[in-house]
């Protein structure tokens, strides 16, 4: 089920922000490894980190110190030009509010990255009705934003992140603007591409329903990743979720405590 | 603390936007430039000769400045708006922290009075700056050296730019601010584009273009080909189908636009293509009312622009002396005036001096209803006109159903020359050969020697419609058959006169102190005989001598021979006059018109460039999407000078073709004269570079504004840095 070898490495990745003065640590050295296929969740409360952690490896914004390597190449290092043949290309994105542009219709959205990176339409012309299909949006291809659901947006927006068949999904609260309903019938199909396609996806989320559907989950508080939990190969989905919240209620007393 | 935010905001605004601070400049400087029009010198200097018709021109001016206050109150608002819609979020913040309403539109009403006095002064500076230069050009261009310049600062015209200005920004911000104070301050933080995206169906878009299509061909069908018919209201109807049109074509062709765009699938993944034309659709699609206001000012623009540049080719005209020969022409007793052009204060300035003697021939008698009974019988003449006439006239000749004459240039030379000669033929002027002789020699022509029984139909150039009088073909060939068949055309107390073809014809005077369409030269003895001695009047002409005019060019002398013959209290006329009247006709006919022709070309530009920016401010968050797709900052900007350069290029394609046309219709009407004048290419080019010049310096600052925006991009904290 996981793929052997490391896709992603993170190395003592470190984020100040402020000044001299007035310094805030948001990552404060935080290492890790993305095996290929995985799917992989980060869960923290808010201020814990975990946003700024998914920007620099998303490339939107540079560590103070420490690697990101993808495949063994140091990306926080790229130059922006390098950078922009990273994004959208080796690297999908899924956003909370799904940033979809509204006055593109469904199709020229998903194929947005193929355009920006100059990929020829004949190449794809397969890939997208194969995503389409999967995804159930086909009848929304040629509707723009505006007449779509919250779903069918999000479903949208994944085509777009899987267009180019990139190495990594970064996914970030993919699912914060979503129904219940939506939400699942999104998870499903993300756990779906996840296992078929060996696609690795590395999602950030609060919610713990969402959470459940990761293979791995790393919890991280104050820049610091300080626990790990790892679904079973025999557990269900419903047990892993359970576990989860059992953790949240201890972390939540712990800084209760804390504090 | 509120007059320090006041400051600060304002000194904000101008940093940040300069378009709009340029929008309320060049309304300042426009106001001032029309209203201190009457200081132009070229306005000073003819207002000595023609304070008439100035005073009337003058008169005009309040009407141009409402009407410019009118067009730029509607700019200003676009342009407030703008300003506004960039900072809601701001004005959100204020309103979401407690400031109340009423304070905000108060501060923002301050604001806009503290920055209205930066424009004030910018433009007060720079339309001073312009309305000298453009006086100092008149003045050199069309002066010739007589036209002095005076720098002049029209205080009357500040103070009503001032007035003029303050009004209209002051009810535009209070328009706007009570539109703000309507507004939610939800509405306000989330300043978005309209999600609302409708694909449009093609039927109804082809429909669209279809029969905006059909109505600009009828205006324009009307424009060319019935434009004369029933003038004022085919004129009406052409430009209000002309503007309906347009907007229907518009509003489809964005549309379709869109459409088409998405069809090809091809090219679909062609870089930010979609994307490009997807954002111009939606710019013109959503906006097509704006974008065709544009293209209708656009239109009028360049045909504005043609109709006062082709007054300024007619220029060449005010300098044009090939008839006229004098430079002065002084009236009053004969002795008398000859005794003051030759005493040595006037003998300097005179050269070819020429006395002229006219007066009107005897009559024979009188019949029984009063009439006179002339003594001119050029029946035989008349006849060979009436042959001469193409066949309809000629019909309507001899039918005896024409009841007057007109003189016109569309009539063919035989209909002209018959009316002439039924007016003017029963009691014609008379001059004397020697009279003309003299003329002659002054222009360097032979002098004419007519026979005992001789002589010449002189036709003034400078009143007849027809082209080179002195050679007209018609006439030409019935004299010269004349003379090979011995026949008389013409007999005066029963004795025949030979018509003398192709003498050259000028101006006997100065100016207009004698008008006459035409009269008879005769041999001085037959001139004597039978002039009738009441009518006979005597006029001293004479010229700049030619070393004169070398040493010291035509206008200066000619300045100081006026003054000497106004201190000896004759009557006299000059070229002067002659000058100064044609300077006014071009001068009245160029000014105001090249002004109105240029404030609509910035006016439709400046709204173009503000709506652009306005959508790109609102749809910023597309392009941080692009850039986490992937898009390089390069990419980006070059989508978007291409949206600028396809935004600009929609209204002007039309306006080119509507323009055209319309300037087409004009020369078809003989609105616009443009005669194989040297001057006509140059002059074109030069007003279509100044045309393109204006439009792509908006264009251009419209790109860098954009760009600018690109750069300062900032996804949450950094992109691609």
């Amino acid at each position: 089920m996981i793929g052997q070898g490391k896709l992603l490495e993170i190395q003592d990745l470190r984020k100040n922000y402020g000044n001299k003065g007035h310094v805030t640590r948001a990552l404060n050295g935080v290492s890790f490894d993305v095996l290929k296929g995985e799917f992989l969740g980060i869960m923290g409360p808010s201020g814990s980190g975990k946003t700024t952690l998914l920007n620099c490896i998303a490339t939107i914004m540079k560590p103070t110190s420490g690697r990101v390597l993808l495949k063994g190449d140091n990306i926080s290092s790229f130059d922006s030009k390098r950078l922009a043949e990273y994004r959208g290309s080796r690297i999908g994105y899924l956003f909370q509010d799904f940033e979809l542009l509204d006055n593109l219709t469904g199709k020229e959205n998903i194929l947005l990255p193929l355009s920006i990176h100059g990929v020829d339409f004949a190449k794809a012309r397969e890939k997208l009705h194969e995503l389409a299909t999967f995804l159930e949006i086909t009848d929304v291809l040629n509707k723009f934003p505006s007449q779509m659901s919250g779903g069918q947006k999000q479903r949208v927006a994944v085509a777009r992140s899987l267009i180019s068949e990139p190495d990594i999904v970064l996914a970030d609260e993919p699912t914060g603007a979503l129904d219940t309903r939506s939400a699942r019938n999104l998870m499903n199909k993300l756990t779906e591409i996840n296992r078929k396609n060996e696609r690795t996806i590395l999602m950030v989320t609060h919610d713990a329903n969402a959470a459940s559907f990761c293979s791995r989950i790393l919890f991280i508080q104050d820049g610091v990743i300080f626990h790990e939990l790892r679904r079973q190969q025999s557990e269900s989905r419903e047990e892993f979720y359970e576990r989860i919240l059992q953790l949240l209620a201890q972390l939540g007393g712990g800084s209760a405590n804390v504090l | 603390m509120f007059f320090k935010l006041i400051i600060r905001n304002a000194k904000r605004s101008l940093k940040e936007n300069l378009i709009y601070f340029a929008t309320l400049v060049v309304a300042v400087a426009s106001f001032y430039i029309i209203l201190s029009l009457e200081k132009q010198d070229v306005i000073i200097f003819l207002k000595e000769f023609e304070s008439d018709a100035i005073n009337k021109l003058l008169a005009l001016m309040p009407i141009v400045y409402g009407f410019a206050l009118f067009l730029l109150f509607f700019l200003i608002l676009f342009a407030n708006r703008y300003q506004l819609n960039r900072r809601s979020k701001e004005f959100g913040m204020y309103l979401l922290l407690g400031m109340r309403k009423e304070r905000l539109i108060l501060q923002l009403l301050a604001e806009g009075m503290f920055i209205s006095i930066w424009a004030l002064i910018s433009g007060l500076f720079i339309g001073a700056f312009l309305a000298e230069l453009i006086s100092l050009t008149v003045a050199k261009l069309v002066g010739q050296g007589i036209i002095s310049h005076q720098f002049s600062l029209s205080l009357t015209a500040i103070v009503f730019t001032v007035i003029g200005f303050l009004l209209i920004q002051f009810i535009a911000l209070l328009i706007l601010g009570g539109k703000l104070f309507y507004q939610e301050i939800y509405q306000l933080l989330n300043d978005q584009m309209d999600k609302k995206q409708e694909m449009g169906d093609v039927k109804g878009n082809i429909f669209h273009i279809f029969i905006g299509t059909v109505l600009l061909v009828i205006a324009y069908w009307l424009a060319l080909f019935r434009f004369n018919e029933v003038e004022g209201f085919i004129l009406f109807l052409a430009l209000i189908l002309g503007c309906i049109g347009t907007i229907f074509f518009i509003k489809g062709f964005g549309k379709l636009l869109g459409i088409m765009a998405s069809r090809s699938e091809k090219k679909s993944t062609k870089g930010l293509r979609t994307f490009t034309f997807r954002q111009f659709q939606e710019n013109v699609a959503h906006k097509y009312l704006s974008v065709s206001v544009t293209s209708i000012l656009m239109t009028l623009s360049i045909i504005l622009i043609a109709d006062g540049a082709s007054s300024i080719l007619s220029l060449d005209k005010v300098y044009n002396r090939e008839t006229s020969v004098y430079d002065f022409t002084v009236y009053g007793e004969k002795e008398k005036v000859e005794q003051l052009l030759n005493s040595e204060e006037m003998a300097p300035y005179v050269a070819d001096l020429n006395l002229l003697e006219i007066g009107h021939m005897k009559r024979k008698g009188e019949d029984a209803d009063g009439m006179s009974i002339s003594m001119v019988d050029w029946s035989k003449l008349r006849e060979e006109l009436i042959l001469a006439l193409p066949r309809k006239e000629r019909e309507l000749f001899e039918s005896g159903d024409i009841q007057g004459y007109t003189i016109s240039p569309d009539n063919p030379d035989a209909l002209n020359l018959l009316g002439i000669l039924e007016i003017d033929a029963t009691i014609p002027y008379l001059i004397p050969e020697s009279s003309y002789n003299r003329l002659l020699e002054a222009v360097d022509e032979e002098p004419l020697n007519l026979q005992a029984n001789e002589m010449v139909l002189y036709l003034n150039p400078d009143l007849l419609p027809m082209e080179q009088v002195d050679n007209i073909p018609v006439l030409e060939q019935i004299f010269k058959n004349a003379a090979q068949s011995k026949e008389n055309l013409l007999t005066i107390d029963g004795t025949a006169f030979f018509l003398r073809p192709s003498v050259p014809m000028r101006g006997l005077v100065a100016d207009r102190s004698i008008e006459i369409h035409s009269a008879f030269i005769v041999p001085d003895q037959v001139f004597e005989q039978l002039v009738n001695r009441e009518t006979y009047e005597t006029y001293w002409n004479f010229r700049i001598p030619k070393k004169l005019q070398d040493e010291q060019g035509l206008m200066m002398p000619m300045k100081e021979a006026s003054e000497k013959l106004s201190a000896a209290g004759f009557g006299f006329e000059s070229y002067l006059h002659n000058f100064g009247r044609q300077l006014f006709y071009v001068v009245a006919g160029s000014y105001t018109i090249l002004y109105m022709g240029i404030l609509f070309l910035i006016i439709a530009c400046t709204v173009l460039a503000l709506q652009f920016l306005t959508q790109m401010k609102q749809t910023k968050n597309r392009f941080l999407t692009l850039s986490m797709l992937g898009a390089k900052r390069e990419q980006m900007k070059k989508s978007l000078r291409m949206q600028v350069l396809l935004t600009f290029l929609l209204p002007i394609s039309l306006a080119v073709v509507s323009g055209a046309v319309g300037i087409w219709g004009l020369i078809k009407a003989v609105f616009i004269r443009i005669d194989n004048n040297p001057l006509l290419f140059p002059m074109s080019i030069f007003f279509a570079c100044i045309v393109l010049g204006i439009f792509s310096i908006y264009g251009m600052a419209v790109s860098r504004t954009a760009e600018g925006e690109i750069d300062k991009l900032r996804w949450k904290t950094n992109v691609g840095e």
